[in-house]
């Protein structure tokens, strides 16, 4: 944090700059009597200095530093910034359970499944979940939609987004918020605003446009989710080089996590499945190959279980291994039938 | 790199009619532009129909659901079926009388190609044949049938050869998927299938959409061409006919009764699912052959 937005005097960051301290961590583990010394100012200033800016320090909640190492953070504050973040909902309870309250901020999730489980589905509830207003609980940001197959249908995504609306407005209503600021003015045309669409045909378009979005993001402070639908289809033609698909593959891995970690958003990655010969038989799995399992910090994958759809958290290292199912309906991705519960929206 | 603006796109998605409002109603308003539909179906249940019907009436005005557009159809086994084009595109007239000045057939291109190999090459010809398109009537629609014969004879069983043929797969479709989006273009694709052997446990039997299993002619069938195929459609129809005896449904008819059930006049019963679609839901509907086209039926 730079010492400039630090609210202390003007002579006292005058002398602060002077004396070459321009960033808290260059000064926060020093004891208040050396910092005293250096400027010139009585013990007590310069404790007084430290106070304001430790306290300044933890409301900021930015990886300062602890004046060990720059950009270090302490297990404790990483808790206290995973508590600021609430998760992404997928409206579906039992989805939401086995996630640990719903995706990630900060993480990259990767979904895969048969075609026709529900990937681009549960993209385009995420894409419009992330916009639920913070009053309802939500993240109340924007969304990013990479689409790689064209699988991406505006009217469906209308859909969804009027049901949504739908179903805040019922919850607004039982719960009897009448604020003023509580009242929901959302309108699914803002909602399908809020999404930045972007298409592309090739894999140097899909390189190009993950480099591109770091000063995308860096204009649009408000998205909180990436998705990516899929992440895989481009890269399944013939490489005639396959070490040249690795290389491509962990750079965009390393790109979107860094992506995630730096702007605190939320990068899902929809996958494809395809067979692969185990112990003798074959046996579905995720598409692009072991060293892409490694690139992502969650895995679900979503399957049949006879004539219902269920999702398996198959590698998380927060999340314990479970099922759970759910069901596309008219109004996006929504709880099992057979499970009549009602949606929690907070 | 501009992200498109959604609002754009509203109401819906650019769809080509069928013709026939029923099977419309079914599918959302008809096949979407920008991406790529399979028509999956054993022999004689009436894709190429199907197909030929879509040309027709992709040249009707976007009033009446069509693109106002020509179609390029590229066919791969047996020769083009211009005499039923011929019967289908004079039924077609006769319906819409104020819309067509010329013959309905000028503005479908018939192409002829004979392996995987071949199609991938022709790409960037279709690309400038689409650039090249006089205004009044582009292309918007291209009609692959079927693309399974392009692929089911001239590749080994091996791993190399079956590595190839699955890039091969992903490369087609990842062509014709940008040249849907570069030119707003519907493609259809036409599928064949292939028996289930035994039980449903091994890479067949894999539950692929919406129907349990695909049954036709009352057996259980499956699409060709494999998951990898399956990973490269926006969406999968299926088209089944099964034989049922006339009056079995409703119980005008006991079949026990009859002594076994041979003399019992029968039926051929033809369906359209909706197998998988981003934007459609389980569905299904009837439908009949008849001169005039194919028809949607509502019992």
């Amino acid at each position: 944090m730079e010492v400039g937005r630090l609210p202390i005097s003007a002579s006292q960051r005058s002398k602060l700059i002077a004396a070459g301290y321009t960033t808290l961590s260059s000064f926060s583990s020093l004891s208040p009597s050396h910092l005293a010394r250096d400027l010139k100012i009585s013990d007590n200033e310069a404790a007084e200095i430290m106070r304001v800016a430790s306290h300044s320090h933890r409301l900021d909640g930015s990886a300062g530093g602890c004046g060990t190492v720059n950009g270090a953070q302490t297990a404790w504050d990483m808790l206290h910034e995973e508590e600021m973040f609430p998760r992404i909902t997928t409206s579906c309870e039992d989805l939401d359970n086995i996630l640990g309250g719903g995706i990630n901020c900060k993480e990259v999730t990767e979904i895969g499944g048969v075609p026709g489980i529900g990937k681009t589905q549960l993209g385009i509830q995420l894409a419009i979940n992330v916009q639920i207003p913070v009053d309802y609980g939500g993240l109340g940001g924007k969304a990013i939609y990479i689409d790689t197959e064209g699988s991406f249908m505006v009217e469906r995504a209308l859909q969804i987004a009027e049901a949504c609306i739908e179903d805040m407005s019922e919850c607004g209503g039982l719960l009897r918020k009448d604020s003023q600021a509580c009242q929901l003015k959302m309108h699914p045309n803002n909602i399908l605003e809020n999404i930045f669409y972007f298409r592309v045909c090739s894999y140097t378009e899909q390189i190009a446009l993950i480099n591109y979005l770091d000063k995308f993001i860096s204009e649009h402070k408000d998205v909180k989710i990436v998705i990516v639908d899929s992440v895989t289809f481009h890269f399944r033609q013939d490489f005639d080089d396959m070490a040249l698909r690795t290389r491509l593959l962990s750079g965009m891995a390393l790109k979107l996590m860094k992506l995630a970690k730096d702007f605190s958003l939320a990068v899902v990655l929809l996958n494809q499945v395809t067979t692969k010969y185990i112990d003798g038989s074959f046996q579905l799995t995720l598409a692009l190959g072991d060293s892409w399992s490694h690139s992502c910090t969650n895995r679900v994958i979503l399957y049949w279980n006879g004539n219902e759809r269920y999702a398996y958290i198959d590698k998380s290292p927060s999340l314990r291994s479970a099922s759970a199912p759910y069901s596309v309906t008219s109004k996006g991705i929504r709880n099992s039938a057979s499970n009549c519960k009602r949606i929690k929206m907070m | 790199m501009t992200p498109e603006n959604l609002l754009h796109r509203l109401p819906s998605t650019q769809k080509c009619t069928f013709g026939c409002p029923v099977l419309d109603r079914c599918l959302g308003g008809g096949i979407p532009c920008n991406s790529i539909t399979e028509l999956v179906a054993e022999s004689g249940c009436g894709k190429t129909q199907l197909c030929l019907q879509l040309a027709l009436s992709a040249q009707l005005p976007p009033s009446l659901g069509g693109l106002s557009a020509s179609s390029l159809y590229i066919h791969t086994e047996f020769s083009f079926p211009s005499r039923r084009l011929h019967q289908l595109s004079h039924a077609f007239i006769t319906s819409h009388p104020r819309i067509f000045n010329n013959d309905p057939c000028d503005r479908i291109f018939v192409h002829a190609v004979y392996s995987a190999d071949q199609l991938f090459d022709i790409m960037p010809k279709i690309e400038s044949f689409l650039e090249n398109m006089n205004a009044q009537l582009p292309v918007k629609l291209i009609v692959i049938d079927s693309i399974a014969a392009l692929f089911r004879s001239e590749f080994e069983n091996t791993p190399i050869e079956l590595k190839r043929r699955s890039s091969l797969f992903f490369k087609i479709s990842g062509k014709l998927k940008s040249l849907a989006k570069r030119f707003g273009l519907a493609v259809v694709v036409t599928n064949q299938v292939v028996d289930l052997m035994g039980h449903s446990e091994g890479m067949n039997g894999l539950k692929v959409g919406n129907l349990g299993s695909l049954v036709s002619s009352g057996r259980r069938v499956c699409p060709a061409l494999g998951l990898a195929w399956a990973n490269c459609v926006n969406s999968r129809l299926f088209l089944s006919r099964n034989e049922e005896v006339v009056g079995e449904e409703n119980g005008s008819v006991d079949v026990s009764a009859c002594g076994g059930g041979d003399f019992l006049p029968r039926q051929t019963r033809r369906r359209l699912h909706v197998v998988f679609a981003p934007h459609l839901p389980d569905s299904s509907c009837e439908f009949v052959i008849r001169r005039e086209g194919v028809f949607g039926v509502e019992r």
